[in-house]
C-alpha cells in the first residue's frame, strides 16, 4: 500500500465543514483543501466545547472528582470513573474483592456493547442506509436497558468507586439471569445484522477502499483502539490489564483500514464482548463488592492506563492530603485526530465525513486541555 | 384548528444544538427521536439539522463561551414560530461545570440556555430519560400550534 503524502504547494479550493455539522453530533471544524473534487489535505480544529474539566478536578477530594470523571463523556463515562478509581488504587495499594472485579469487566464491556453499536448506527447513518441504522439502535437500545439496570441512569452509571463497585450495583441472580438471556439476543441480532451488511453488495461496495489508513501511517500517528486494529496491528491493552486475566478473548484485527474493516472490527469486537460477558457471569466470585479498609496518604504523580472502546484511556494525578493535585487526562480521540485527517487525503469529498466518522470521533471527551486565547 | 396548525401538526421539527456538555444527552434526544425503541417519528415529530425548517430546538450543555454566537445564530435563523426547550442538568443550571468550588461560577461556561435565548421548556436529568424530553416537547406543541 503506497503511503499518501499531503500535498505542501497552495490548494486553492478551500471546503469548511462546522463548526455545527449535521452529520456529526459534536461540534468541530474541518476544513478540506480540495482539487477535482479529490481532497489532498484536511484540517481538524477542536475546541469549540472547552469546559475546563482538569481545573475543576484540581483540588477536589479524590471521591468527588472521581464522580466528575464520569460528566467528561456521555459515551465511555463508566471507563472514566473505572481508570480514575483504578489510579488511586495503584497509588494507595487498594485490593479490590475479586467480585468487584468481575463487575467491573461486565460494566466494561457492555459499555463497549453499546458504544460499538453507537458507532455502528452513526456509521450507517453517515452512508445514509438508515434501515441498518435502526437496526443497530434497536440492538443498542437492550444494552441501555442492562446498564440502567446496573447503574440506575441510562448514561452516568456512577459504579465503580475506590476499592470497589458501589453496593448498589452489586448483581444478583435474577440481574445475572436477565444479562445472560440479553446477550443472547443481542449476539442473534448482531449476527443477523453482520449477514445482512455483507450481502449487501451496494453497501459493501461503498464502503471498501474508502479513508484507507495503512498500518504504518497507524502507527507513526500513534493511534490507538480499534481504529488501530482495524488496520492489522494486534495491539489491545485489554491483555495486560490484570481485571482481565481470568478470561479468555481474541484480539481481532482486520486487514485493509479502511471504512469496511473499521465496521466490521466493531462487530467482531462486539462478539468478543459478549464472549468476555458471558465468561463473566458464568464464573463471578462470592464475596463483598467493596473494600473499605484502606488508608488515604499523600503520594507521588499515579499514572493508569486502560482500554476503553475507543482506545487507550489515561488518566494520572498526584494525592495530597486526600486532594488530587497535576490531573491529566488524555482520551482516546486525541491520537486518532491525526488518523481520521489522514484517512480523508485522495478520496472524494463525499467520503470525507465517512473518513472522519470510521474513526470514531469523541471530541467532548478531547476537548479539554487546550488553552483558549481570547482577543 | 385554522389550516396553519392543522398542517404545522403533522410535522412538527426538531433541532437538536449541543453546546458543550458531556454527549451523554445528545445521544438520548437523537435516540428518543430516531430510535425504534421510542420513535418519536410516530407521533410526527422529526428530527432536523436545517435550523429553517425546525420549529422547536432542543439545546443541550452548559454552553461554553464559543459556543455562544453559534446558538444565537441558529436561533435566529429559525422562522416564527419556535420555541426552545433546554434538556439536562447543563442546559438548566450549567451542570458540573459551571458551579465549581461552591458559589465560584467558571468563566468558560456562559449558561445556563436562559441566559442567551428564552427558554419555553425545561427537562431536567443527569442524562435526560428519552421519556422526559418526549415529553417536554409534546407540552410544547399546543403553544406551537396556536401561535397565529
Amino acid at each position: 500500500m503506497e503511503e499518501k503524502v499531503p500535498r505542501s504547494n497552495i490548494i486553492e479550493t478551500e471546503i469548511p465543514m462546522g463548526t455545527v455539522h449535521p452529520a456529526a453530533l459534536e461540534p468541530y471544524r474541518v476544513r478540506l483543501f480540495v482539487e477535482d473534487e479529490v481532497v489532498q489535505e484536511a484540517e481538524i480544529t477542536i475546541g469549540v466545547n472547552h469546559r475546563g474539566i482538569e481545573r475543576i478536578m484540581e483540588g477536589l477530594p479524590v471521591e468527588k472528582a472521581n464522580a466528575l470523571t464520569e460528566k467528561i463523556c456521555g459515551i465511555c463515562s463508566n471507563s472514566h470513573v473505572w481508570n480514575s478509581c483504578r489510579t488511586a488504587e495503584i497509588g494507595l495499594d487498594i485490593e479490590i474483592p475479586e467480585r468487584a472485579r468481575y463487575i467491573r469487566v461486565i460494566m466494561g464491556e457492555l459499555e463497549r456493547l453499546h458504544s460499538h453499536f453507537l458507532y455502528l448506527a452513526h456509521g450507517c447513518e453517515t452512508v445514509a442506509h438508515e434501515t441498518f441504522s435502526m437496526r443497530v439502535f434497536y440492538l443498542r437500545e437492550i444494552v441501555m436497558e442492562l446498564l440502567a439496570m446496573i447503574g440506575g441512569n441510562r448514561v452516568q452509571y456512577g459504579c465503580p468507586i475506590i476499592g470497589g463497585v458501589r453496593p448498589r450495583c452489586d448483581l444478583d441472580e435474577a440481574k445475572l439471569l436477565r444479562i445472560k438471556n440479553d446477550m443472547d439476543k443481542i449476539e442473534e441480532g448482531l449476527t443477523g445484522f453482520a449477514e445482512r451488511f455483507l450481502a449487501d453488495s451496494i453497501l459493501v461496495s461503498r464502503v471498501t477502499g474508502v479513508g484507507v489508513l495503512p498500518a504504518k501511517q497507524a502507527i507513526k500517528l500513534a493511534v490507538t483502539g480499534p481504529s488501530l486494529r482495524a488496520t492489522g496491528v494486534a495491539r489491545d491493552l485489554r491483555t495486560t490489564m490484570f481485571e482481565y486475566e481470568d478470561f479468555d478473548f481474541n484480539v481481532v484485527t482486520q486487514p485493509d483500514g479502511d471504512v469496511k474493516s473499521n465496521l466490521l472490527m466493531r462487530v467482531f469486537e462486539s462478539f468478543e464482548a459478549i464472549k468476555i460477558i458471558r465468561q463473566a457471569i458464568a464464573n463471578i466470585p462470592e464475596g463483598k463488592v467493596v473494600n473499605r479498609d484502606w488508608e488515604m496518604f499523600d503520594t507521588d504523580i499515579i499514572e493508569s492506563y486502560i482500554e476503553v472502546p475507543r482506545g487507550t484511556l489515561y488518566h494520572s494525578y498526584a494525592l495530597e492530603t486526600g486532594r488530587i493535585r497535576h490531573c491529566i487526562i488524555r482520551t482516546p480521540s486525541m491520537a486518532n485526530i491525526g488518523a481520521m485527517q489522514y484517512a480523508c487525503i485522495g478520496d472524494h469529498i463525499t467520503d470525507a465525513q465517512l473518513s472522519i466518522v470510521q474513526c470514531d470521533p469523541c471530541f467532548t471527551c478531547t476537548d479539554r486541555a487546550i488553552e483558549i486565547i481570547r482577543r | 384548528m385554522g389550516i396553519k396548525s392543522f398542517s404545522r401538526a403533522r410535522a412538527i421539527h426538531v433541532m437538536l444544538v449541543y453546546t458543550g456538555g458531556c454527549n451523554g444527552c445528545d445521544i438520548e434526544i437523537v435516540n428518543s427521536i430516531l430510535s425504534p425503541r421510542f420513535d418519536a417519528e410516530q407521533y410526527k415529530v422529526f428530527l432536523t439539522w436545517n435550523p429553517r425548517e425546525a420549529d422547536v430546538l432542543v439545546v443541550t450543555g452548559p454552553v461554553t463561551h464559543l459556543n455562544r454566537k453559534p446558538l444565537e445564530a441558529i436561533y435566529e435563523a429559525i422562522p416564527e414560530p419556535k420555541l426552545v426547550v433546554a434538556a439536562g442538568s447543563c442546559a438548566l443550571m450549567g451542570g458540573v461545570y459551571k458551579n465549581i468550588h461552591g458559589d465560584i461560577p467558571s468563566e468558560e461556561i456562559e449558561g445556563p440556555v436562559e441566559n442567551i435565548i428564552p427558554v419555553a421548556a425545561k427537562v431536567p436529568g443527569c442524562a435526560v430519560r428519552p421519556q422526559d424530553v418526549l415529553a417536554g416537547v409534546v407540552t410544547l406543541l399546543p403553544t406551537l400550534l396556536d401561535a397565529d
